[in-house]
């Protein structure tokens, strides 16, 4: 497929193009404290570092609303549930990054998979087109490059747009990609090496990557039984803001609001710091302290995730936990002492 | 005042110490971070972990979050406010005095990295600080920001950064501390019931109900938090505004009359909320009672848990 170039005065009428019939999506704010919005092609920048917390909530909302029921007997149907029906409107993404598109390509084969399909995830996740922004100067929180990625990173994108030195790169990446392009009238160009050049000068800024590889050959039982996960457990509070904020933390808690005319079911995040998550009716909670909590979100991302993805690993390295956790528990050093055969004493 | 450097030196000295003379099988306290502008606690038992412990502008976590239910002795590096906070810890049977070991550290504020962040957009992988600054380093430039133009809100208003209540002061104590006014309080006063409805609504808007800010709080020790509770559930699990607001009003009001504004919940919440300002309300609504502070010293007994035949309480019949 070839790539295309958009001069930047041109970027409003590409913008309007592909969002003709669909609802703009891109982000809006201030420096980091921007999130993915509803806009138009006059506000969109190519300014910023990256959303603050993950755009995860395009397609799964924090509180999403899934049936609805009523109690009154001389209305049709009492106690039936109602679908609330998917509020999925046909949109097109600008300036995700590659580190989020990865991960919400993890959560989306959690929700869609040969087992079952998630109707509500569904709907919403496949009618976004996504458009990547590649991170020519990766920031300092980020380590894709560590975790499997790259600021160039393809994954889950349909298009990637890049900032090339004629203007605006764009390398189709899907069919649904190419015909967005291809509709939008623009001119071809041969940017290939200069993506390829690109790409090697930000993944060399981001400096040597730590090697997580080993973490895929240790034997599970291994991992799991490293007493230390106690000390990692000392530090968390578990606040779960590390999940919240996560591009591919997909866990949520079903929940019956009512009243005493009717009621909805909706869901909610939910997080496997909190003891809540895994408490049983009987009041026994099999993940019972801090310790067996956070081994949890360090195993299903870096163990558990990757042996049922083909070893993508449940974490893309977009450093959002690590800026935010509040005891700067720091998901870089716990993959290295995973790796590490022998762990030392926490430094 | 001693430089960060000193008080790095003392604060590993008496943790050794503390360590030696059986003080304490453990000390809490601060070790640097792995980005920028940031520290971890840190849980020292060996004289070679005490070399980790440091002091820094970044010190805002509350350490005292960590005692309550803890075994054994203890030793924790403390500010002003955090002392306060285990004078209360202690006061509520949290923690027993006996097992504990308090290492006060004058204070001179902490950095909020949101002020730093708005004076300082360019990326930096690299800083330095002294007591009094912030130096940034990024790629082509070198920022030195002031300290006090980017203290926490709380700090600005701190009227007791000496740890008076501690076993030892690895410093001298901070001089020049005003008493409060709750001025950052006054304008919120002047406005309707309505209006002061919608501030706290736009206030919250943001809430992700994490709990972050009352994970980092030292006071929130319940076992089981109302939030929690599902037999019954008293609280709605959704982001619906009245649950979140419910949450917060709740929060600030059980913690009245032992809040310390140490900011450590506006430190932990990732969306920057103010916190704090449920509890301040209620902290000064405690001095106008009862002319009360919490965590001053071992002896004064928290209002809300003594009775008085005197009490006013015309309420109670
Ligand atoms: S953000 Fe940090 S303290 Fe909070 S649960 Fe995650 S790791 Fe623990
Ligand atoms: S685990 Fe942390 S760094 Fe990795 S994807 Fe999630 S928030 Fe980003
Ligand atoms: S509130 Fe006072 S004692 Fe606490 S960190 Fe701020 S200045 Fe220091
Ligand atoms: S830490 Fe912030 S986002 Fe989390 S519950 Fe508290 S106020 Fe809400």
């Amino acid at each position: 497929m070839p790539e295309y170039i958009v001069e930047e005065n041109a970027l409003k009428d590409f913008l309007q193009s592909i969002s003709k019939g669909r609802v703009l999506l891109s982000p809006q704010g201030v420096g980091d404290k921007c999130q993915i919005t509803e806009t138009t092609p006059d506000k969109v920048t190519l300014n910023f570092t990256n959303t603050h917390i993950s755009p995860k909530t395009l397609f799964f909302p924090q509180t999403e609303w899934l049936m609805s029921f009523q109690k009154d007997h001389s209305k049709p149907h009492p106690y039936v549930y109602q679908d609330l029906g998917d509020k999925a409107k046909s949109a097109v993404v600008f300036g995700i990054r590659p580190c989020d598109a990865k991960g919400l390509s993890v959560s989306n084969k959690v929700f869609q998979n040969d087992r079952f399909t998630d109707p509500y995830w569904k709907g919403k996740y496949e009618s976004v087109i996504k458009v990547g922004l590649a991170c020519k100067d990766p920031f300092p929180q980020c380590f894709c490059v560590a975790m499997g990625g790259s600021p160039y990173g393809a994954t889950g994108l349909d298009v990637l747009a890049f900032p090339s030195e004629k203007g605006l790169g764009l390398k189709p990446i899907t069919d649904e990609g190419a015909k967005l392009l291809a509709e939008a009238n623009l001119k071809e160009a041969d940017l290939s090496s200069e993506l390829k050049s690109q790409e090697e000068a930000a993944i060399k800024a981001q400096g040597i990557p730590d090697d997580y590889s080993p973490i895929d050959h240790r034997g599970l039982l291994n991992l799991f039984q490293d007493p230390q996960w106690q000390s990692i457990a000392e530090n968390c509070l578990n606040c779960g803001v590390c999940t919240f904020i996560c591009p591919t933390c997909h866990c949520f808690d079903i929940q019956d609001e009512e009243n005493s005319e009717g009621g909805v079911r909706m869901r909610n995040w939910d997080t496997c710091m909190s003891w809540l998550f895994t408490v049983h009716g009987t009041g026994h909670n099999p993940r019972p302290s801090k310790t067996e909590r956070v081994r949890q979100r360090f195993m299903h991302k870096l163990k558990y995730i990757p042996m049922k993805q083909n070893g993508d690993r449940g974490c893309t390295g977009c450093g959002r936990c690590v800026v935010l956790c509040p005891v700067n528990i720091d998901i870089r050093s716990v993959a290295l002492r995973m790796s590490t055969l022998n762990m030392q004493k926490q430094a | 005042m001693p430089s960060l450097e000193e008080t790095t030196q003392k604060i590993r000295e008496t943790a050794k110490k503390a360590l030696a003379d059986g003080k304490a099988e453990v000390v809490i306290g601060y070790k640097k971070g792995t980005y920028p502008l940031s520290t971890a606690p840190f849980f020292a038992r060996t004289p070679e972990d005490c070399d980790q412990l440091i002091w820094s502008n970044f010190a805002r976590i509350n350490l005292a979050n960590y005692l309550p239910g803890r075994p054994g002795k203890v030793a924790v590096v403390a500010k002003g406010c955090d002392a306060r906070s285990i004078v209360g810890q202690v006061a509520e049977n949290q923690f027993h005095k006996d097992n504990l070991y308090v290492i006060g550290v004058p204070c001179t504020g902490m950095v909020d990295n949101n002020l730093i962040a708005a004076k300082e957009q360019r990326p930096y992988r690299d800083y330095s600080e002294t007591l009094d600054t912030i130096t940034l380093k990024g790629a082509d430039f070198s920022t030195e920001i002031k300290k006090e133009e980017v203290l926490r809100r709380n700090c600005r208003t701190c009227a007791n950064r000496t740890p008076k209540t501690a076993d030892e002061l690895v410093g001298p104590e901070v001089p020049g501390a005003q008493a409060d006014d709750f001025a950052d309080l006054k304008e919120l006063h002047s406005k309707s019931p309505e209006e002061r409805m919608e501030y706290f609504k736009d206030l919250i808007k943001d809430c992700l109900r994490c709990y972050a800010c009352r994970n980092a709080c030292p006071l929130c020790y319940c076992p089981v938090c109302f939030v929690d509770e599902t037999r019954p559930q008293w609280l709605g699990k959704s982001t619906d505004p009245m649950d979140t607001l419910t949450f917060h009003l709740l929060r600030g009001l059980h913690c009245a009359g032992r809040c310390t504004s140490c900011g450590a919940c506006e430190t932990a919440c990732p969306v920057n909320i103010k916190v704090r300002e449920f509890n301040r309300i209620t902290e000064e609504t405690v001095m106008d009672e009862w002319g009360y502070e919490a965590g001053l010293s071992w002896e004064q007994k928290p209002p809300l848990t003594v009775f008085q035949p005197d009490d006013e309480a015309s309420f109670i019949k």
